[in-house]
């Protein structure tokens, strides 16, 4: 039975970059997928293009291009990457420049673009189509529309397939779904095609993109089996064995840190998904409630038994719109008394923010240590801390009065109770909202081309 | 019965969509799962999380993990982008439920701490 490796080589922008190349070394992979892209991300790139039409993609692809090629090369690894961002052709042009440099042509690159919805909202919302705000109802954008600085849609794989069918050796892309960075290579190498013959196995690929997408997420990293792992400091990134009729085994890089086991991938099955019967992604709906997971081995876990039903007919689109500022501050404060001193600290914040008469929309102080995580399911213990942190944070709609909130934080350090330690003042940051909605997926003028490299 | 948090008898692994929070409780053995889905219920979870959870609570059996899914809407000040919460993307949410209190059998509670050795031992 045809089998295909593909692996994960990075989870966010930021991302590790150790763990990808020696996956290429020694993962024995096929394709690897890597994911550089989150909702903020994309209107921070979508800004940086347009201060200079050459930037907009994930920067870091050329530094990580120059140590990953010369290993993929080689041995015919595949990279699907969507580290386009903003501006997948420009990425792709600069890869271009970093395998001239190295000598590693001939090769093609498969760019992907066209998930920017934003030239042409207008367009579809003329022809009677309204952006239903998917978390809050509301009912179309009219009241945020000048604020509007992204749309990106979450494309499916059709335009990987495609390059991949027309012979690309890497793949570039925009906003693709993150899924569908492992969807696209599963469904060139097996055949699978968007039809209800093969609901099944692209409900697999849909589940196994989802199992890996996020890399150390399943190899215990942010895992309850934490003491368990193994090197964390040398984690590997997740492989997945596939098979023709869609059954898959996770594993890891060989002689890696970290580890996978059924209580791994339930964790990350289950990550950020919110009805399990219906995963909805732009390739295909997944069904986890019958899926199967063994140990079938040291850090390898089987997944069999996947259903599914076919692609919906919308794609998700996420619009960002500027909503105001944020400003935060932070005091730590050491024993004897350090809860009461929180609490003078919180009083003396409040007094300020009403002499000044600065008007937040929202304020929220927390007790480092003692609330800021727990909230209201936590109760307050009066007891003696050693130390306890204040942190103050505000939302309001101009950026000065954002910035009082720093300021203020700031004077605490010498205003406040004896002991009061600061770090380094946190700058204020605009706040891109994001208002998540859906497209008709004909609506999507998705593209891509072939980007020869000699 | 005996009073006894969760995290003696469950993992739990949670995460953001926008804002909306999602919790994976993982039971450590069937016996537990099947105790978890009489026990837990929206209203408690929302109670749990009080002031915390604006929106409403929905629970998803999955049977063939002996897990469930919990979603809480309108539950992470607007979602990592504009929320003022430290954590900004939901991960302490799910270690956060680990601390609720049940009332379970001494049996199912030392069942699950012998699956907890199995399990977390290599």
């Amino acid at each position: 039975m045809k089998q295909v490796n593909i692996g994960s080589g990075s989870a966010y922008w930021g991302d590790m970059l150790e763990p990808a190349v020696e996956m290429a070394e020694r993962g024995n992979v096929q394709y690897i997928g890597f994911d550089h892209l989150a909702e903020l991300t994309m209107a921070l790139l979508n800004r940086m293009k347009l201060k200079n039409p050459e930037m907009g993609y994930i920067p870091d692809i050329i530094p990580w291009m120059k140590k990953l090629l010369p290993v993929t090369v080689p041995r015919g690894i595949k990279m699907v990457t969507d580290a386009g961002g903003a501006n997948p052709l420009q990425a792709a042009r600069e890869v271009k420049k970093v395998i001239k440099d190295l000598n590693l042509g001939p090769m093609k690159i498969g760019v992907v673009s066209g998930d920017d919805v934003l030239p042409y909202l207008d367009d579809i919302r003329r022809q009677g189509f309204k952006f239903t705000n998917l978390d809050t109802g509301e009912e179309d954008i009219d009241r945020i529309k000048e604020n509007i600085v992204a749309a990106n849609a979450y494309t499916g794989a059709d335009e990987i397939i495609a390059e991949l069918k027309n012979g690309a050796d890497m793949i570039i892309t925009g906003r693709v779904s993150d899924n569908a960075l492992y969807v696209g290579p599963l469904m060139y190498e097996f055949g699978w095609e968007y039809t209800d013959a093969y609901v099944n196995q692209i409900a697999a690929a849909v589940t196994i993109g989802h199992i890996i997408e996020c890399a150390e997420c399943v190899t215990g990293g942010m895992s309850n089996m934490w003491k368990a792992s193994e090197r964390p400091w040398e984690i590997g990134f997740p492989i997945v064995e596939v098979f023709e009729n869609g059954d898959a085994i996770v594993t890891k890089t060989p002689d890696s840190g970290g580890i996978v086991n059924t209580w791994t991938v339930k964790e990350h099955l289950l990550y950020e998904v919110i009805d399990p019967h219906n995963y909805l992604m732009p390739d295909g709906i997944a069904d986890f409630s019958a899926i199967k997971l063994e140990d079938v081995g040291f850090n390898r876990v089987k997944v069999s038994n996947f259903s599914g039903k076919k692609r919906p007919d919308t794609l998700k689109l996420c619009i960002g719109y500027k909503d105001g500022y944020i400003g935060e501050g932070m005091v730590l404060l050491p024993a004897p008394d350090a809860l009461e001193k929180a609490k003078f600290c919180d009083k003396w914040l409040r007094e300020r923010f009403k002499i000044l008469g600065v008007e937040f929309e929202e304020l929220r102080i927390d007790y480092i240590g003692v609330n800021t995580l727990y909230g209201e399911a936590g109760e307050i213990e009066d007891k003696d801390y050693n130390e306890v942190g204040i942190r103050v944070a505000g939302k309001a709609r101009t950026r000065q009065e954002a910035e009082t909130v720093r300021r203020e934080a700031t004077h605490l350090w010498t205003m406040g109770p004896i002991g009061s330690s600061f770090g380094t003042p946190m700058k204020v940051r605009p706040v891109i909202k994001l208002w998540p909605t859906l497209v008709p997926r004909e609506a999507v003028r998705t593209e891509s081309e072939l980007m020869e490299v000699k | 019965m005996k009073k006894v948090q969760l995290k003696e008898l469950a993992y739990a692994r949670s995460g953001d969509k926008g804002d909306v929070c999602n919790v994976g409780i993982m039971a450590k053995t069937r016996n537990v799962y099947e105790f978890l889905v009489r026990t837990i219920t929206p209203e408690k979870i929302k109670a749990y999380y009080e002031g915390m959870v604006k929106g409403d609570v929905e629970i998803y059996p999955l049977p063939n993990i002996d897990s469930l899914q919990i979603v809480l809407r309108q539950s992470l000040g607007g979602g990592a982008t504009c929320t003022l919460r430290f954590d900004q993307t939901g991960k302490s949410m799910g270690p956060v439920l680990l601390g609720m209190v049940v009332e379970a059998d001494e049996a199912l509670i030392d069942e699950a701490a012998n699956a907890s050795a199995a399990i977390e031992k290599r």
